[in-house]
């Protein structure tokens, strides 16, 4: 293609000026590599650090509606009152646990009965949350074991595992009697197996963990569960496997987006102020293409009048310059992705002295296949514009200036 | 013989807003082949213009134009463009090279533009060309560091590369010294007699109308003597 040839040569004549515009080319591209993985950074950190220590799905059975009765009287309505007292539970769990162990992107599964407690020692009393699971799979949902300051994570027949500022509050510390007082009314003498350091507070205020088969009789369901807790291995996948799960079960499935709706929202608003950025960046790219090749075509009218003159097309003039910016384009886009990738990576090794990242980004976020097409196809279009006014010059008109 | 060039009353007014300006007056012009014309005449009088339409740059607002037995004056933008390609040759006051080129691209880029690309073929001619020229020894100069009457010379050679049946030079030696405007007249004299190629050089200069074969004076927009 001869256009090629000739676009080429235009673009080697002035070195330094081709240079300069590949920079900005490059420097617009960094600029929207930097920020897209920032901002994917970013979110990957809030939804993990949300998403940690809780599940990605929760089922549990579907909340009681005091529902209004129809009446043969139309001045008398009656209402159906459900019994508060009865505990909620999923009776048939085992079989939605199976069907649990059969969906691939499930990655653990944490049969649970929560409920509400208080934790008194002797004269101190504190409300707490009971979380009930099955011992040999501790782990499941929260690291708990890695997080112990304290004694250990066996809970065992009678072992109970509470949260450092619950222990500060009520003075204990691990292997000491606290009894539990559950919702139902029922007391139980555990022994403090275990502290807990989170680093949250309301895990470490407020939560504490009992064997399932310990918390059965302390909140009176022999056979059933409250709830059932699930991870998934890619938690952006929970809303849809929670619909899918409602469909199956009948249970109430909540996804941690729908329980974290604000969140989601800030990420939504977060990444819509980084396509701003990234959009206004790539603009400034663009125009930068624009009035360069402008200028070239503007300082190249005699030749381009001259080549008209003896017959060119106006279809080979404006491929030069379309040539010319998809080269720009091209060469700064990858340019742009290289050095992107490079500043992130560097930025990834900076850490604070307490071991974590300066700026919480993610090299593999950049947006690089993104950015690359967008630029190219963007140097394309913007040079249409000088490109055009190329083609149309009137060859005399060129020639006698 | 059939005429090479046949121009039939062509006429040229301008629109500057509301004012007209006629500047060719029903103009015939014909040209046999392998003839040198010079087209003489004063500062406005026409010859410039008569010289674009005849090369197919400028449309004729009366008038038609016949090169080597076609109808030239309907064709569209396209068909024109393809049609200056093919048969003619231009050569201007300013040589126009394309500074980014050797000389030899240079010469061969007309042919090399439609085709895509410089062929060994088109190497070959373009070289000979520049021989042709007294440039053999520039081959693969660039065009920046050609002399004035060197880029002329070159300029001469790009005319010649698609073997045109009409060259039209406008002021070929205006911007040269005297003895690269010689040099570049005994130039298009050996191609016109060797080549039997068909000129017309529009021009002030006596001394360049005296080298060509005939004169055609263009005076106040209609040929005075022919």
């Amino acid at each position: 293609m001869f256009a090629f040839t000739v676009a080429r040569r235009y673009l080697f004549s002035n070195p330094a000026q081709t240079a300069l515009l590949i920079s900005g080319v490059t420097l617009g591209v960094m600029a929207f590599v930097f920020i897209t993985a920032l901002i994917g950074g970013l979110a990957i950190r809030l939804t993990d650090d949300v998403t940690a220590n809780s599940a990605h799905i929760s089922l549990e059975p579907e909340t009681r509606i005091a529902r209004v009765l129809p009446s043969p009287d139309a001045e008398l309505e009656s209402v159906a009152i459900i019994s508060t007292f009865q505990r909620r539970q999923i009776r048939a769990w085992n079989s939605t646990v199976s069907l649990l162990r059969s969906i691939p992107s499930v990655s653990a599964i944490s049969p649970q009965i929560s409920g509400s407690a208080f934790l008194v020692k002797g004269e101190s009393i504190s409300p707490v949350a009971v979380t009930a699971l099955d011992p040999a799979h501790i782990d499941a949902i929260s690291s708990i074991s890695t997080e112990i300051i304290s004694g250990d994570a066996s809970l065992g027949a009678d072992g109970i595992l509470i949260g450092s500022r619950l222990a500060e509050n009520l003075g204990l510390s691990s292997g000491q009697p606290v009894l539990l007082r559950t919702d139902r009314g029922i007391d139980r003498l555990l022994i403090v197996r275990g502290v807990f350091q989170t680093g949250l507070q309301s895990l470490d205020e407020r939560v504490a963990y009992l064997s399932i088969q310990t918390a059965r009789p302390l909140f009176l369901l022999p056979e059933g569960i409250t709830n059932i807790e699930i991870k998934l291995y890619d938690p952006d996948g929970a809303r849809e496997i929670a619909t899918f799960l409602h469909e199956a079960t009948g249970l109430r499935a909540t996804s941690w987006q729908e329980k974290n709706a604000s969140l989601e929202g800030a990420l939504v608003a977060q990444s819509q102020t980084g396509t701003l950025i990234q959009a206004f960046s790539l603009i400034s790219v663009l125009i930068g293409i624009a009035s360069a090749l402008s200028l070239s075509a503007n300082r190249r009218r005699g030749e381009i009048g001259i080549m008209r003159a003896f017959g060119v097309s106006s279809s080979f003039i404006a491929a030069v310059f379309v040539v010319q910016g998809l080269l720009i384009g091209m060469v700064g886009a990858g340019l742009g992705c290289v050095s992107g990738f490079t500043l992130c990576s560097w930025l990834e090794t900076l850490t604070k002295p307490d071991g974590t990242m300066v700026l919480p980004i993610a090299p593999r976020e950049g947006g690089y296949i993104a950015v690359f097409v967008l630029t190219t196809i963007g140097a394309v279009l913007a040079s249409v514009i000088p490109a055009g006014t190329a083609a149309r010059l009137d060859p005399l008109e060129a020639i006698q200036q | 013989m059939s005429a090479l060039l046949d121009a039939r009353r062509i006429g040229m007014t301008f629109r500057n807003g509301d004012e007209l300006t006629e500047v060719l007056k029903g103009v015939d012009l014909t040209l046999e082949p392998g003839e040198l014309a010079a087209l003489l005449g004063a500062s406005g009088s026409g010859k410039s213009t008569l010289l674009s339409i005849v090369g197919l740059l400028l449309k004729p607002t009366a008038g038609t134009i016949t090169i080597g037995g076609e109808r030239v004056d309907g064709l569209s933008d396209v068909k024109r463009a393809e049609f200056r390609n093919q048969r003619l040759g231009f050569i201007f006051q300013f040589h126009h090279l394309l500074p980014d080129f050797t000389a030899t691209e240079n010469v061969a880029f007309p042919a090399a533009a439609p085709a895509g690309g410089i062929s060994p073929v088109m190497r070959r001619r373009a070289r000979d060309l520049l021989a042709r020229v007294g440039l053999a020894d520039r081959l693969d100069f660039p065009a920046t560091r050609l002399s004035g009457g060197q880029k002329q010379r070159v300029a001469i050679a790009r005319a010649l590369m698609n073997k045109p049946e009409l060259i039209l030079a406008d002021e070929p030696t205006g911007s040269l010294d005297r003895v690269a405007a010689e040099q570049v007249l005994d130039l298009m004299r050996e191609v016109n007699r060797e080549d039997k190629a068909t000129f017309l050089i529009c021009t002030h200069d006596e001394h360049v109308a005296a080298r060509c074969t005939r004169r055609i004076t263009l005076k106040d927009g209609s040929v005075e003597t022919v």
